[in-house]
């Protein structure tokens, strides 16, 4: 139990981060932005990159994600505000083909390869009967310092209240001299920062290839929009849910209901419980957990 | 004609078929659809289940054909309680889970391995006539599939579904049924996908889970894009266009001598840069839609 526990708060880690992003951008710039799964992807290469450059990981960490905040801002400044003008389906299919650019540039620098961060190998330990290792505690720090910090951004700074005024009503928040264009960037930089961070603390655990941004995409958009989009601590929760749901289809022997002593399904099933349970919570809750707006046609 | 342009003419015709059928849901009406190829997979499916099962080639269609109608039912259903851009990650998601499911499952189709060794249309004919045969039936169904398209756009339930897709809102309170006119656009324009799945099964004498990566979905809506949104004939040239584009990549990696992640690298910033080249400098394609004008 206690293992199951931690596995479903280490997946959650991987989600929550990325969906907090997705889901903060979305608040201010209404559609969800696929290219966040790359710009973490990108993210985790340039923190590798970095490392290998001979930095120590404590400074290729924050300036990797930095360096991927501006990234971020210099797409939204060239493109995405002006596909927006379009509508927002136009600026989703244009976020589509940004990230498929994107895993163009890394198969071309990177090639199909798996790359590790340069970390020593420590065996796991024993906590409370569930196995732990000292990647996953550190990345638990580095995610729960983001997401405080993320918190304290915006509930206790100017900067943050902007951002829920113009979240809120853009126009209105125009109007009463909050400079929007700026707030949105700024947003859009956080986003970077927080999708850079979540892309490296995954590939300090793991492993980081070019596919990874396929992967995230669907369990990403899935926590974001059962927290309901727009709302970014909501999609923490909704990381929690979708990833408890994947631990227990691949963590749970099925043999017992189908008559065998042991059945479990295949890993990348995981995957699939969350997309069903997307589909069945956009059928019957669109709008997601945390919501009251009425949003359809 | 050189076999490999017959070869890319009869693809580009079957791409073609599913380019109109996107622009029917998309274009038309406004259905933002990530999940094509689930429907493009039930053609594909259908004919690889009456292989195995040993039925005719002809009843496979018909399964194929059953499948999609029903899946295009639920998308529709789908889109009867949400907006669209929850639409289209919706149906993203249907399309992967479909994906998976034919990926993991060794009992159903093969798994991941697929089933190969179907029959290629028209077996019967010595291989040069054959070829030709193919193209010609397929550019047939894909006049076929412009022609119903065409109809469609021009007919009165066409202008309710631009209705739709502009004002929705109008569309409801002038008392159109959104829902009925969104269940027909999706069985029409899936079962016009799964021909053209059922077609290429029986083209390429394979059927696996890796012809419905979502990439695919994508390279149709690049087609939608650069010819035209709404516009048929745009969409047409559209698909032609990409197809050929793509076709000639292996031989641009072959003068320049470069590694072959080249190639995917290439067609993913073709299709990707494509797409992002026309929405930002032509959004409405290189056949824009006409506006107004007579429709009766």
């Amino acid at each position: 139990m206690i293992q199951f526990l931690f596995d479903t708060v280490i997946r959650a880690l991987d989600l929550a981060l990325i969906a907090v992003a997705l889901s903060g951008v979305y608040s201010l710039i209404k559609f969800p932005n696929v290219a966040l799964v790359q710009y973490s992807v990108t993210g985790a290469f340039l923190g590798m990159l970095l490392q290998q450059a001979g930095l120590p990981l404590l400074v290729a960490l924050p300036l990797s994600a930095a360096l991927v905040g501006l990234l971020a801002m210099l797409f939204n400044v060239l493109l995405f505000e002006r596909l927006l003008e379009e509508g927002s389906a136009i600026a989703l299919i244009g976020s589509l083909a940004l990230s498929m650019i994107l895993s163009a540039v890394f198969l071309l620098a990177f090639g199909p390869a798996a790359y590790r961060f340069d970390l020593p190998v420590a065996p796991a330990m024993r906590f409370m009967g569930a196995r732990v290792t000292v990647h996953q505690l550190s990345t638990l720090a580095i995610t729960l310092v983001s997401l405080g910090g993320f918190a304290a951004i915006l509930f206790f700074t100017r900067l943050g209240r902007e951002m829920r005024a113009t979240a809120t009503n853009c126009v209105l928040a125009a109007a009463s001299g909050i400079g929007t264009r700026g707030v949105i960037n700024a947003t859009v930089f956080i986003s970077g920062v927080l999708a850079a961070l979540g892309g490296m603390t995954l590939a300090m655990r793991g492993s980081v290839s070019i596919d990874l941004g396929t992967q995230m995409l669907l369990p990403v958009f899935a926590a974001a929009i059962l927290g309901g989009l727009g709302n970014a601590l909501g999609a923490i929760a909704g990381a929690l849910v979708i990833s408890a749901a994947e631990t227990f289809v691949t963590n749970t022997n099925f043999g017992p209901l189908f008559g065998q002593d042991f059945l479990f399904a295949p890993a990348s099933y995981a995957q699939t419980a969350s997309f069903a349970l997307l589909v069945l919570f956009l059928l019957f809750r669109p709008a997601g957990l945390f919501t009251s707006e009425v949003n359809r046609v | 004609m050189s076999d490999f342009l017959i070869h890319v003419s009869a693809v580009a015709c079957l791409y073609g078929i599913l380019a109109l059928a996107l622009n029917l849901q998309m274009g038309l009406s406004g259905l933002v659809n990530f999940g094509l190829i689930a429907l493009f997979g039930c053609g594909t499916y259908g004919a690889a289940f009456a292989h195995l099962w040993g039925w005719p080639p002809l009843a496979g269609l018909a399964l194929g054909l059953v499948f999609a109608a029903l899946l295009g039912l639920f998308f529709a259903r789908l889109g009867d309680r949400m907006s669209e851009d929850y639409w289209g990650i919706a149906t993203l998601s249907l399309a992967e889970i479909m994906r998976l499911v034919f990926t993991n499952e060794q009992g159903l189709a093969g798994g991941a391995q697929g089933v190969s060794g179907l029959p290629v249309t028209f077996a019967a004919l010595p291989a040069d006539t054959a070829a030709l045969a193919r193209l010609a039936l397929y550019a047939a169904l894909l006049v076929v599939a412009f022609v119903i398209c065409q109809r469609i756009a021009r007919s009165g339930f066409g202008l309710s579904l631009k209705l739709m897709r502009e004002e929705p809102q109008l569309a409801r309170a002038l008392g159109y049924d959104l829902a009925r006119s969104r269940r027909i656009v999706m069985v029409v324009s899936s079962l016009m996908a799964a021909v053209s799945g059922f077609l290429y099964a029986h083209y390429l004498t394979f059927v696996g889970p890796e012809q419905l990566m979502s990439h695919e979905t994508f390279l149709i809506w690049s087609m939608v894009i650069i010819g035209g949104i709404a516009n048929n004939w745009g969409v047409v040239a559209g698909a032609i266009l990409m197809q050929f584009a793509l076709a000639y990549v292996p031989f641009v990696k072959d003068w320049f001598d470069v590694p072959s992640d080249f190639v995917a690298a290439t067609r993913l910033i073709i299709v990707g840069g494509g797409i992002l080249a026309f929405l930002i400098w032509r959004p409405k394609g290189i056949f824009p839609e006409r506006i107004g004008g007579s429709h009766v």
